[in-house]
């Protein structure tokens, strides 16, 4: 019981180790301390989705989960969706292609709410999309180059679209 | 973003986590940390010591028993929402768990830490009211039971003691001929509710025998409408709209989302539209 702990994740893959207060998000563990810095801190309210990863497999707000309460979990970001080779995947090509960032905030939480939903398999319409991913806000684009992109992923690849 | 640090543990039991809220300054319950995690980051409410109890085996899961679902505190919103047993024996409770915040949320949040919040607005503890349901309360030492409908005393605040914890809640089962409803109006998906109504009605050979009607957003807590039960009993479909006028029983507050004669309208709008809802399904096979 202590206000200093050691976690250890893994995270993108890659186990980490590193101390940390025990009042540090998950976001703030993986920003000021682990240095991976994709996620965003938008609300902190868990409204919206800039901070969005996966933590085993499950979309969360990092924003408002301790790294206390998933030590020894694997916390996948956006960066660690690319493919092995550190290409972008599917999905990150058709974000690119369909223009689907513009100030780039919202990005790294739409993308990884975009592929727990191809993960999930099967296909969706756009209204169905729209409301899976009502809990990430965008400023900027208007969700439609957004909507665009995921269903050209959904297109090309499917669960594909992950890797 | 810059919170006073506190402490943190976590626990494996029942009897620890309650010793610990009994001996430790400032101990506060953590499960999901949905609720409470957004009040630590803007600074409402400066824990000394978070005990976290989402690993304590007894309190997990769904689990179907003789007329009941046995629900634990520590089931996730998403659980309920897609649990065959929960979707099958109580379509109800799975329902208004899908209207709950956005998907990240369903994924942390936990239906006994959405009880002990107690957001006026809330959905499950609605559900939970409607349903009949009972909260099984322990400090660790004893148990006693709380009725749903009961468990909430006003805005924010529950029948719960200090070093008390919701282990688990009973939730009778449907039986045939009962049909259900939930319908809430929110201004965004996601966002909690203005005003939420749950419906179960039991009927047989076109007429209403029994009628359970329950609101949030009306008032400090989740209430049973009792008028509007007796005013639906022996109607048939055709008949329901004139049985139901508007609902005095309530007495809705004005806030930044809405009136309180909009709630109004909006309270006598859902519940016309759940009450035919609930009829509608009680028909089908
Ligand atoms: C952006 C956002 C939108 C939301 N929208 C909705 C919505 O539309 N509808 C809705 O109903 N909710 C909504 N919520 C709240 C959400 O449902 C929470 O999950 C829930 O209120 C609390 O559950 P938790 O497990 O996260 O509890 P925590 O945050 O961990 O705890 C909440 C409180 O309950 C206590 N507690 C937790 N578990 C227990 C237990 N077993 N026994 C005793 N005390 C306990 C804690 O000490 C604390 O006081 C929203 C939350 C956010 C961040
Ligand atoms: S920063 Fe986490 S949801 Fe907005
Ligand atoms: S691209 Fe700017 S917020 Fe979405």
């Amino acid at each position: 019981m202590t206000d200093e702990l050691v976690l250890t994740l893994t995270v993108n893959g890659r186990p980490v180790t590193a101390r940390g207060g025990a009042h540090l998000t998950l976001l703030r563990w993986l920003r000021d301390v682990v240095h991976v810095t994709d996620p965003k801190y938008g609300c902190g309210e868990g409204i919206c989705g800039a901070c969005t990863v996966l933590v085993d497999g499950e979309p969360v707000s990092s924003c408002i989960l301790l790294a206390a309460q998933v030590t020894g979990s694997s916390v996948v970001t956006a960066s660690g969706l690319s493919n092995e080779d550190g290409s972008p995947s599917l999905l990150q090509r058709a974000f690119h292609a369909h223009h689907a960032a513009q100030c780039g905030f919202c990005t790294p939480g739409m993308i990884v709410a975009a592929a727990a939903l191809l993960a999930e398999g099967g296909n969706r319409s756009r209204t169905e999309l729209r409301e899976a991913l009502h809990g990430n806000l965008c400023r900027c684009t208007g969700y439609g180059p957004i909507l665009d992109a995921i269903e050209a992923a959904y297109a090309e690849g499917g669960e594909a679209g992950v890797g | 973003m810059f919170v006073k640090p506190f402490r943190y543990v976590r626990v494996h039991d029942v009897a620890e986590a309650c010793d610990l809220l009994r001996d430790e300054e400032e101990a506060k319950v953590l499960a999901g940390g949905q609720s409470l995690l957004p009040l630590i980051n803007a600074g409402l409410f400066e824990p000394g010591l978070l005990v976290d109890i989402a690993h304590v085996p007894a309190m997990q899961g769904v689990a179907r028993s003789d007329g009941y679902l046995e629900v634990g505190a520590l089931a996730c919103h998403a659980e309920l929402a897609s649990n065959a047993e929960v979707r099958a024996g109580q379509p109800l409770l799975a329902r208004a768990a899908s209207h709950v915040g956005n998907p990240r949320i369903r994924n942390r949040g936990t239906i006994g830490g959405s009880l002990a919040h107690a957001d006026p607005a809330a959905e499950l503890p609605l559900a939970l009211t409607a349903l009949g349901a009972t909260v099984v309360a322990t400090d660790g030492r004893t148990v006693r039971e709380i009725k749903a409908d009961e468990f909430a005393l006003s805005y924010l605040s529950t029948q719960l003691r200090a070093d008390e914890l919701v282990a688990h809640l009973r939730v009778p089962l449907l039986g045939p001929g009962w049909g259900w409803s939930f319908t809430e109006l929110s201004r965004r998906s996601g966002d909690f509710a203005i005003v939420a109504v749950a419906v179960l009605l039991r009927c047989a050979d076109g007429h209403v025998l029994e009628a359970r009607v329950a609101a949030a957003g009306v008032g400090e807590r989740p209430v049973r409408l009792g008028g509007v039960e007796a005013a639906l009993s022996g109607a048939t479909r055709l008949e329901l709209p004139e049985r139901l006028g508007p609902v005095r029983e309530v007495d809705p507050a004005s806030d930044a989302v809405a009136s309180a004669e909009y709630r109004r309208g909006l309270l006598a709008t859902l519940v016309r539209r759940g009450v035919d809802e609930a009829f509608a399904r009680s028909e089908e096979p």
